[in-house]
């Protein structure tokens, strides 16, 4: 039988589909499917660019640069644990969706920075194929040819040969769709949609087979060949098909590098691939310097007796940013109100924000819009999480203590050490079984979760104390609830012996009496500025009266957002934030509330 | 108690403790000298082994050299379930024996360029990274097909062999002879299957994998 020609077609399919010339905008396909099993980090590289692939829990394919931002060790070699991705180096871990870095063991009490973020490439999974680019404009080619089919990944071959010439040879693979003879008799339709995309359709008589074959561009020098054919559901001989084309593709790569080798030994000018590098985005600029972002109330249910709990989805494309456990957010609700509420996500957890907002008894509009007014599908701002009640993850034991919504970062926390499997208890006092906020999150954490419910404050503090115990080295305490309970707890932990540093707090709300009485100087010394705090106005609003920008959020000595070094003068308090031996160093204060003893104070501004 | 005469670095004692460890069986390390000292090639080492290279193990007396031979000696002796080395299976042993044969070139390719790079050895580097990607090539192509076809392990056995201790080190610490796994995903996946088994103890430049499983 004659052997057809195959043809090449430039197809006039959709404006997407055309042939693109600026590989920096197109799609490519960085790996199959099924090279991300369960916790598997998958090593690849694209236009130069090495890239480490790696599936969550939950799914989301995350592709990033695949280098620590630490020392720069390969995170290919990391640890995927589901929700992070760990380097093997000095354990720094890295959140699943953002890049963005959760945890640096070396500093254990510190928020990492919030521009330490690796740098992230798309991941869109199709037909089998894992897509990604380096900005790559619309969507992957859709292959209809195999609606109806399901999809076959042929093995993937790396070529030692630019995609150039690997395009020249895909173009006339040959093959037969009874998966046996070598092409022969078969005639081929080839169809050429982008510039590394050839579909091709093999019919002899009554029988036919489509596959499609890419070229993805590893380098100026090597090229990894894949492809995807359709084969009837539940097919029989899957393993035929593979192999013979493995046979087939294996044949036209020896071709390939042996044609590539020649024409390089003639001349050294191919087609050189454009250097990414340029394309990459400073790393410094990335998402933690974006301040405030809409989302959407995507639902909103009573997770409690007088609380609701609220997920947020980012809009559009959005990715919202990392967060640690114990982060929150500022809430700027459409009646002008804003409030703080803790992040009650999971590890890795960045599809959505969680929040639970306890109606107040005595609420000047806050929780009460979000109870009675806010709906579900409205869009609100937020502000990028805040990291000022961090976790350790090096301790022996973690007691963490909560009083009613108090329980919210603590729940994050929670789910973090219940992931690596660190010793830890979550004590939950609450009035009953009803007033537990998320029941779902409180179940996942098994028996490490005790809840205990209607006890007298005597009897609170007296289960405190018992859950507490003597302290041991690298035991840590994490408290959140009401203030009076907060205060107890401290006390208590003192009491047993328990270091200060070993005693992580948070205040919802400072209700100690403050005064703006005093006036001082401030002298900046990073700016060599020197300002006058007259009395009833806070550092913070002279600072910002002077053009200088500091983040703040609760603005009452609570949350600890807009903290300063102090190198010199005494500082006046005043704030929750801060732990007794910290103020006694007064080497920090809250700009917010906290005012000076001294004439003057410096600040590392 | 056996006697390993070892060295910390070395991929071929790596192979012996990591089969003693899976086994459990209890031994000592006997610490060789092998860089910077080269006290393998003493008179004194001579006495032991008279190739003058390491591993050796002396199993009360009974003293035995080469890493692969080490294996089926600690295999046939030491696992009483015989599917390490499956004496039982003549099909699976001819198997397992190919495959120790094909670990023979990868640890005189992909190990040979490592101690070329890392500790200076005299071997052609150019030469051994070919050898070893011509041989990787193969063996990836292989994996590939025998997680296609449900297998995990380099025989068609349910178990693991002691063709696949022979191989591991010398595939995952390629890369410290210039040689990237970047091409060979089916060979990384099987790596990270290996870490995961009971027993499985790390060497410097093999990290331990993540858990595989909910924790």
């Amino acid at each position: 039988m004659a052997l057809s020609q195959p043809t090449e077609n430039i197809c006039s399919m959709t404006t997407q589909e055309l042939t693109q010339n600026d590989p920096i905008s197109n799609w490519y396909p960085v790996a199959n499917a099924d090279d991300l099993p369960f916790r598997h980090t998958f090593h690849g590289k694209l236009l130069g660019q090495e890239i480490v692939i790696w599936r969550a829990d939950d799914g989301n394919v995350n592709i990033w640069v695949n280098r620590c931002l630490h020392r720069g060790v390969r995170l290919s070699r990391g640890l995927n644990n589901g929700a992070e991705l760990q380097c093997q180096y000095h354990g720094w871990r890295y959140a699943n969706r953002t890049g963005g870095c959760t945890y640096i063991p070396a500093h254990p009490v510190d928020s990492p920075a919030q521009h330490l973020s690796c740098k992230t490439f798309p991941a869109i999974q199709s037909h089998g194929i894992i897509w990604s680019g380096i900005s790559p404009e619309g969507v992957p080619p859709k292959l209809s040819f195999l609606d109806g089919l399901t999809p076959l990944n042929l093995r993937s071959l790396p070529a030692k040969a630019p995609a150039d010439s690997v395009n020249e040879h895909l173009s006339k693979y040959m093959f037969h769709p009874d998966n046996q003879t070598d092409g022969e008799g078969s005639s081929l339709v080839t169809t050429k949609a982008y510039d590394n995309y050839f579909q091709i359709t093999a019919t002899v008589a009554n029988s036919t087979s489509t596959l499609a074959l890419f070229a993805q561009p590893v380098d100026e020098q090597s090229t990894i060949i894949r492809g995807v054919i359709g084969v009837p559901h539940n097919s029989q001989n899957v393993l035929t098909v593979l192999r013979y084309h493995n046979n087939l593709m294996c044949k036209l790569r020896d071709v390939i590098e042996a044609d590539f080798e020649l024409k390089s030994k003639i001349s050294n000018t191919f087609a050189a691939v454009s250097n990414p590098r340029s394309a990459t985005r400073n790393i410094a600029n990335n998402s933690g310097s974006v301040s405030f972002l809409k989302v959407r109330v995507a639902r909103k249910w009573s997770t409690a007796k007088d609380v609701v709990g609220l997920e947020l989805l980012p809009i559009g494309n959005q990715q919202l940013p990392t967060f640690l456990p114990g982060a929150h957010i500022d809430v700027f609700l459409p009646n002008g109100i804003t409030r703080q509420y803790s992040l009650t996500n999971g590890p890795g957890e960045l599809d959505k924000y969680r929040i639970g907002v306890k109606l107040e008894q005595v609420s000047s509009g806050g929780s009460k819009y979000i109870h009675e007014t806010l709906s579900e599908g409205s869009i609100i701002e937020i502000s990028t999480p805040r990291n000022n009640f961090p976790l350790r993850r090096d301790s022996t034991r973690t007691v963490l203590i909560a009083g009613g919504i108090g329980a919210t970062p603590l729940l994050a926390m929670a789910q973090v050490l219940e992931k690596q499997k660190l010793n830890y208890e979550l004590h939950y006092f609450a009035q009953s079984d009803e007033h537990l906020a998320f029941p779902e999150i409180l179940n996942s954490l098994g028996n490490n979760c005790i809840r205990h419910f209607g006890l007298s404050v005597e009897e609170t503090l007296a289960k405190v104390r018992e859950s507490l115990g003597e302290h041991n080295s690298s035991e840590n305490l994490y408290v959140c609830g009401p203030g009076p309970m907060l205060e107890a707890t401290r006390n208590i932990a003192a009491d047993l012996g328990w270091p200060d540093e070993s005693i992580h707090f948070e205040y919802f709300k400072n209700s100690k009496i403050v005064s703006f009485e005093s006036s001082f100087e401030i002298e900046l010394a990073r700016s060599a500025l020197t300002l006058n705090v007259p009395a009833g106005k806070t550092v913070l609003q002279i600072l910002r009266d002077n053009g200088i920008a500091m983040p703040s959020s609760c603005e009452q000595g609570a949350c600890g957002t807009c903290i300063v070094k102090v190198l010199a003068g005494q500082p006046d308090h005043q704030d929750v934030y801060l732990n007794d031996s910290e103020k006694k160093r007064g080497d920090k204060m809250l700009t917010c509330i906290s005012r000076a003893l001294s004439n003057k104070i410096t600040l590392d501004i | 108690m056996i006697k390993l005469y070892d060295f910390e670095l070395s991929v071929n004692c790596y192979k012996c403790r990591l089969l003693m460890s899976i086994l459990n069986v209890d031994y000592e390390i006997v610490p060789v000298d092998f860089y910077p000292g080269f006290k393998h090639k003493s008179d004194e080492f001579k006495k032991i082994n008279p190739l003058n290279h390491i591993p050796v193990l002396d199993d009360g007396g009974y003293v035995i050299r080469d890493a692969h031979a080490i294996l089926v000696y600690l295999a046939t002796k030491y696992d009483s379930t015989k599917r390490w080395y499956p004496i039982e299976n003549p099909e699976l042993l001819g198997e397992t024996a190919s495959w120790m044969l094909f670990a023979e070139g990868t640890t005189n390719t992909a190990s040979a360029a490592r101690l070329n790079v890392n500790l200076g050895y005299d071997f052609d580097l150019e030469k051994v990274q070919e050898g070893a990607h011509k041989l990787f090539r193969f063996f990836d192509e292989h994996m590939w097909f025998r997680n296609r076809s449900g297998g995990k392990w380099v025989c068609d056995s349910e178990h693991p062999t002691i063709a696949d201790i022979a191989l591991f080190p010398d595939v995952v610490l390629a890369e410290e002879g210039g040689i990237s796994l970047i091409d060979y995903p089916a060979l990384r996946l099987w790596a990270e299957r290996m870490k995961r088994l009971p027993g499985f103890i790390v060497m410097g430049g093999i990290f331990p994998a993540s858990a595989d499983r909910i924790n």
